[in-house]
């Protein structure tokens, strides 16, 4: 939040702070810091205020010490110079005879983020690693953690790393738990902490000890051991079966996890298993708290995948309340949909239909939705219902009902009589283009036994110049075609003049080529038209949605209790979708630029695209040349990007080179600190000396420019060319839409 | 782990932001107003995904809490711990509010930098909390206070300090119950549990060691002999527990092999036991709808109430404005709706009937038979002391469709 006059208030905060007055008095000297805070957390900047807060640090006031540490590793990282001041006042504390006041400043000490820490906070570490507090040996077993994120590539400490081992034996139990995740993090690029049998059992010992967050922490480690023989699996499900029944949600989940991971070669102990999750897996799905619940419900939906009938005595427990929030109850009765079998239909789909005329429009399109699914297996049942929901005449309602009907009768073609019976009437309700799509599609395919078919139509198309939507007309014009074939007299004027007006008027492309291929389709004669239009139906069993083979249980194990029954499979993999397809496109397009190399008289065109700054398409410059004028020049321009991804050398080289920028040197994928240097010529003879700078796991692209002839001008243009570029290397973009926006951008005149 | 974690008020406007992991930015605190608080649109999910970061979001009133992260956790913990944090602060300063929050701002930090460390939680106790955060701020200590705090961060026993003395010991137990029902509109119970409580508020000195006993099935029908006599007593004598879950402080290895529950009390107000029942519940009220729909305009609603529990017991606090009902009574409300006239022909969504109460008895059927206490060290014995025993049903999603 950018605040207004904040200069002035940092003023007068440093006046206060640095006022001998207030400094004598304690309680007005905290509230000065407490206001400093404040003005923190609303977000304004008071790095200013460094200087003087170091200063308040020296106190024995331990409220007032608090807020300054939390002041210093919020800024610490803006003033590593002025933070080494308080490094001091901390290292200080961290002997003070009083155990709180030691963890404290340990703990402040090792977040501070700032580079170059490392070799002064080592020391406290180990020493409180060794300290007789267990307050001071939680946070350096987690300090031996923050070190390692400092310290980045650098070799692990293996002295450190046995030491956190050994206080895996540490009576505390949080100390217990924080080494494990230490040691997580330490050993991250090996693969973790390493699991073997001592370990283990030592672990199943303790699990009694725990609170219920290191109890989760600890069940999650323990998916990694490795059992050997089969007696080993059931004495460890036999240790910790109490857990499976814990009253604490996340214990539950990683019990499961744990269980149904073990037991991967025991088909029969997983049913034994999730036979008894039931309950607590219930219980956490009815919970008081909604988020619990949603939680509950996704991962309800994950047993369901591979035991579609595993609930199905418990239907009712999925029924909505009126006060559950709409994402609650979308699961729950997609939940209710997948429990359905012959005997609890009868009142599933009675719940349903309560739900149908909910207040919340999706909501009651999300229940005609999956009605609909039910149909497929009970479809006299619920074609009654849809039909009866069509006499509420609601637009929302309708739309949804004509829709489920489509798909309905794409896959059970035993329907269909019924279905055209319901249909006269409903084109008054139906408003939105989804809707009418379904209802126009339906009347084209099955218009035969609807019998004012061609009227109904007749009216779509008499107002077709108010449709604004392209996909409407389209299906109309099929529709239309379609019916022509089954009712020709009928339809014979009006699919002239719909092909009249497509032709004629129509203004969007691609219906009004579809209105010419029906056009020259009809000259070639009827048959001809049939063999088109009406071609074999594909299998509908061959649709991908109309049914899925239930998966193993091993098939989603592993990803239960993350965030992936949350998200779904589908989005969590466009979360985490990176490099490859990004890779795919760019250098798809750095075979264009290849292309556009082969004719010189195109690429000298290119190089007058890319407006004022006028790279020049071919210039050398050898890496020794290059070195020396970088160390000549000043640094003329130095920006910071977002970067959220590994960087390929090949890509960046081929879209540099797509604006005329060569590359000199580009450091290996996947190193620590990713270098890349580049220059180019403009055509007056500018040079411009370019480096890339992105460490890992920061987040962030640094790029230095370096410039021979300075023109602000020319500089500044040249900054936007290589910005845009960075930014669409990091977003994907294709290349050639990102020289366009880079030529338009750069040509002011 | 845990990022970061941020609280807004109802505008967005951020009054506590704490990140403890790097790869969480300044930026993420406006990602999430914009997306979540400011969206039009209702709330898709409590968990929401914005630049591949997680935002994990509770709503207490009109205060929003946030936990951020990169990483693909396990959820369940992230929600508890915001809960816990809930839990914490209202212990400390009552209702969540935008004022106490403000007023209070520092003890959040404190509390935020003691139960989290690099995004894991740590010792999460509120009791244990106290010695740890000092919102009056201690000064320099005592010898005595220092060597405290040392024997409670060295302890074995995490939730209790050594040392405590009260002139009168004094115990008081509250089983808390919340009745949840969703009822067809022909009277037919669709589902129902009770999940309850039973907080402990121990003023007891030492080292006490508590023995608490109640009517659950399964001890009863161990001890199979006093079950003639106590069935007489009361119509229904024991209790089927469907799950139950204890405060760390109690010996889980002795319930497992005897049912019996045993501990040391943290000193002051906890929360012993949390449990769920889904059999033979008492349901307190019995809501009888019938609405007719008379013509277009008008709705004539006649809403019976039913209650069933002793004559003897009062309920309070009942919503429909019915102040005082006593057991056994019969109450009706008859309302006639008139309805703007629309030129829809909508359908009228009937929303269900839901209720509010208070009773004075825990409708599971849970009682409490015996609390002992014992301290060998010090000079008292069990009768000594005062113990007080309430009960309180309360309804939770009461609802009954018509």
């Amino acid at each position: 939040m950018p605040y207004y006059g904040s200069e002035e208030t940092v003023k007068e905060l440093r006046r206060s702070l640095s006022n001998p007055n207030v400094q004598a008095d304690r309680l007005r000297y905290r509230n000065v810091v407490l206001k400093v805070i404040r003005f923190m957390s609303q977000g304004l900047d008071v790095s200013a205020l460094f200087m003087e807060m170091v200063k308040a640090s020296a106190t024995v006031d331990i409220v007032q010490k608090k807020l300054v540490y939390l002041y210093m590793c919020t800024y610490a990282a803006l003033k590593p110079n002025l933070a080494l001041l308080a490094i001091n006042t901390l290292r200080k504390d961290c002997t003070d005879p009083n155990p709180m006041v030691r963890g404290l400043a340990l703990r402040s000490m090792c977040s501070l983020r700032m580079p170059g820490i490392s070799e002064y906070i080592q020391q406290p570490v180990l020493n409180g690693l060794r300290d007789k507090a267990s307050y001071v040996r939680r946070a350096a077993v987690l300090g031996c953690a923050k070190m390692q994120t400092f310290q980045g590539d650098t070799e692990v400490d293996g002295a450190v790393v046995n030491e956190l081992y050994a206080m895996l034996r540490d009576l505390d139990p949080i100390v217990m738990v924080n080494c494990l995740r230490a040691l997580e993090e330490i050993l991250k690029h090996e693969g973790g902490v390493v699991i073997n049998k001592p370990i283990a059992h030592h672990l199943l010992n303790r699990m009694k000890d725990l609170d219920h967050w290191g109890q989760s922490e600890v069940l999650a480690f323990l998916v990694r051991y490795k059992t050997r023989t089969e007696d080993e699996v059931f004495t460890i499900l036999n240790l910790l079966d109490s857990f499976l029944k814990s009253g604490q949600p996340n214990v539950v989940m990683a019990t499961t996890k744990l269980f149904l991971i073990l037991s991967e070669d025991f088909p029969n102990v997983q049913m034994d298993i999730l036979e008894r999750v039931k309950g607590p897996l219930l219980a956490i799905c009815t919970s008081e708290y909604h988020e619990l619940c949603f939680l509950g419900l996704c991962h309800t939906r994950e047993i369901l995948r591979s035991l579609p009938g595993h609930f199905s005595g418990h239907y009712k427990k999925f029924f909505c309340t009126y006060s559950d929030p709409n994402y609650i109850k979308y699961q729950k009765m997609e939940i209710l949909r997948d429990l359905v079998n012959d005997e609890n239909v009868q009142q599933i789909l009675e719940e349903l239909q309560t739900y149908c005329t909910d207040v919340s429009v999706e909501l009651a399109q999300m229940a005609i939705l999956n009605i609909g699914r039910i149909a497929r297996t009970y479809s006299e049942r619920c074609v009654v219902i849809l039909t009866g929901l069509l006499g509420l005449k609601q637009e929302h309602i309708t739309s949804a009902v004509i829709q489920t009907f489509r798909d309905l009768v794409w896959l059970c073609p035993q329907c269909t009589v019924t279905v055209c019976q319901a249909l006269p009437g409903c084109e008054e309700n139906i408003q939105d283009s989804e809707g009418k799509q379904a209802l126009i599609w339906l009347l084209g395919m099955h218009g035969e036994q609807v019998p004012n078919a061609p009227y109904v139509l007749e009216e779509f198309v008499d107002s077709l110049k108010m449709e604004t939507s392209a996909t409407v007309k389209l299906e109309l014009l099929t529709a239309m075609v379609r019916l022509f074939l089954s009712r020709p007299a009928e339809c014979q004027d009006m699919l002239g003049r719909l092909l009249y007006y497509v032709i004629e008027d129509e203004l969007d492309m691609a219906v009004r080529d579809r209105g010419l291929l029906y056009y020259r389709l009809l000259q070639q004669g009827v048959e001809e038209v049939k063999r088109v239009v009406c071609g074999p139906r594909s299998d509908p069993s061959l649709d991908i949605i109309s049914g899925q083979a239930n998966e193993t249980v091993n098939a989603w194990t592993k990803d239960f209790n993350t965030l992936i029954p949350i998200y779904g499979q589908e989005q969590w993999d466009r979360l985490t979708a990176q490099k490859g397809d990004s890779l795919e496109i760019l250098q798809l397009s750095a075979v264009k630029s290849d292309e556009t190399g082969t004719n010189p008289e195109q690429r000298e065109e290119m190089v007058l695209d890319s407006g004022s700054v006028r790279l020049k398409t071919s210039a050398h410059l050898s890496a020794e040349q290059f070195e020396e004028h970088w160390t000549r020049l000043e640094a003329a321009k130095v920006v910071t990007l977002d970067w959220h991804k590994d960087p390929s050398p090949d890509a960046i080289q081929s879209a540099f080179q797509f604006v005329h920028i060569q590359s000199v040197a580009i450091s290996r994928r996947g190193a620590q600190l990713w270098k890349a240097y580049l220059f180019a010529r403009n055509e007056t003879g500018s040079l411009f000396l370019i480096e890339l700078l992105i460490a890992k796991d920061k987040g962030d692209i640094q790029v230095t420019i370096k410039q021979e002839n300075s023109s602000e001008e020319l500089l500044n243009n040249f900054t936007t060319v290589v910005k845009s570029i960075i930014q669409a290397l990091d977003e994907r973009l294709d290349l050639e839409y990102i020289s366009v926006a880079a030529g338009e951008e750069c040509s002011p005149n | 782990m845990i990022g970061g974690l941020f609280i807004y008020n109802h505008k967005g406007e951020v009054l506590i932001s704490r990140v403890y992991r790097d790869d969480i930015g300044r930026n993420a605190v406006d990602a999430f107003r914009v997306n979540v608080i400011h969206a039009r649109q209702q709330v898709r999910s409590p968990v929401t995904n914005i630049a591949r970061t997680s935002f994990f979001h509770v709503k207490r009133s009109n205060i929003w809490l946030a936990a951020v992260t990169k990483q693909n956790v396990n959820a369940a913990m992230v929600f508890e711990f915001l809960y816990k944090m809930c839990d914490v602060m209202t212990s400390y300063f009552g209702k969540i509010s935008e004022e106490n929050i403000k007023n209070n701002f520092v003890l959040i930090y404190e509390l935020l930098d003691e139960i989290l460390d690099f995004g894991y939680p740590q010792n999460s106790e509120t009791g244990a909390l106290k010695t740890f955060i000092t919102q009056q701020g201690i000064k320099s200590q005592t010898k005595e206070e220092q060597s405290q705090i040392t024997s409670q961060v060295t302890g074995q026993i995490g939730w209790r300090r050594e040392g405590i003395k009260y002139r009168r010991n004094e115990l008081f137990l509250d089983v808390l119950e919340s009745v949840n029902l969703l009822m067809s509109p022909q009277g037919q119970v669709l589902s129902a549990h009770v999940s309850g409580r039973v907080v402990m508020k121990s003023y007891l000195s030492g080292m006490p060691e508590c023995k608490f006993g109640m009517n659950d099935k399964i001890v009863i029908e161990k001890q199979g002999k006093g079950t003639a006599d106590e069935s007489a007593k009361s119509g229904k004598q024991s209790i089927a527990i469907d799950d139950c879950t204890f405060h760390q402080c109690v010996r889980l290895s002795k319930f497992e092999s005897e049912r019996s529950i045993s501990f040391i009390p943290p000193d002051g107000e906890y929360e012993l036991m949390r449990y769920r029942t889904t059999k033979d519940i008492i349901l307190p009220f019995r809501v009888i709808p019938l609405v007719r729909e008379v013509g277009r305009t008008k709705l004539e609603v006649k809403v019976v109430i039913k209650s069933n529990f002793k004559p003897s017991l009062l309920a309070q606090k009942i919503e429909v404005k019915i102040k005082r009902m006593a057991g056994m009574k019969e109450s009706q409300i008859s309302a006639e709706i008139e309805l703007l006239p629309t030129n829809d022909k909508k359908k009228w969504a009937r929303p269900p009937i839901s209720m509010n109460f208070e009773v004075p008895f825990a409708p599971s059927g849970l009682k409490v038979r015996y609390l002992k206490v014992f301290e060998p060290k010090l000079n008292y014995s069990d009768h000594d002391v005062i113990k007080w025993v309430r009960y309180i049903g309360r309804s939770g999603i009461y609802e009954t469709r018509c």
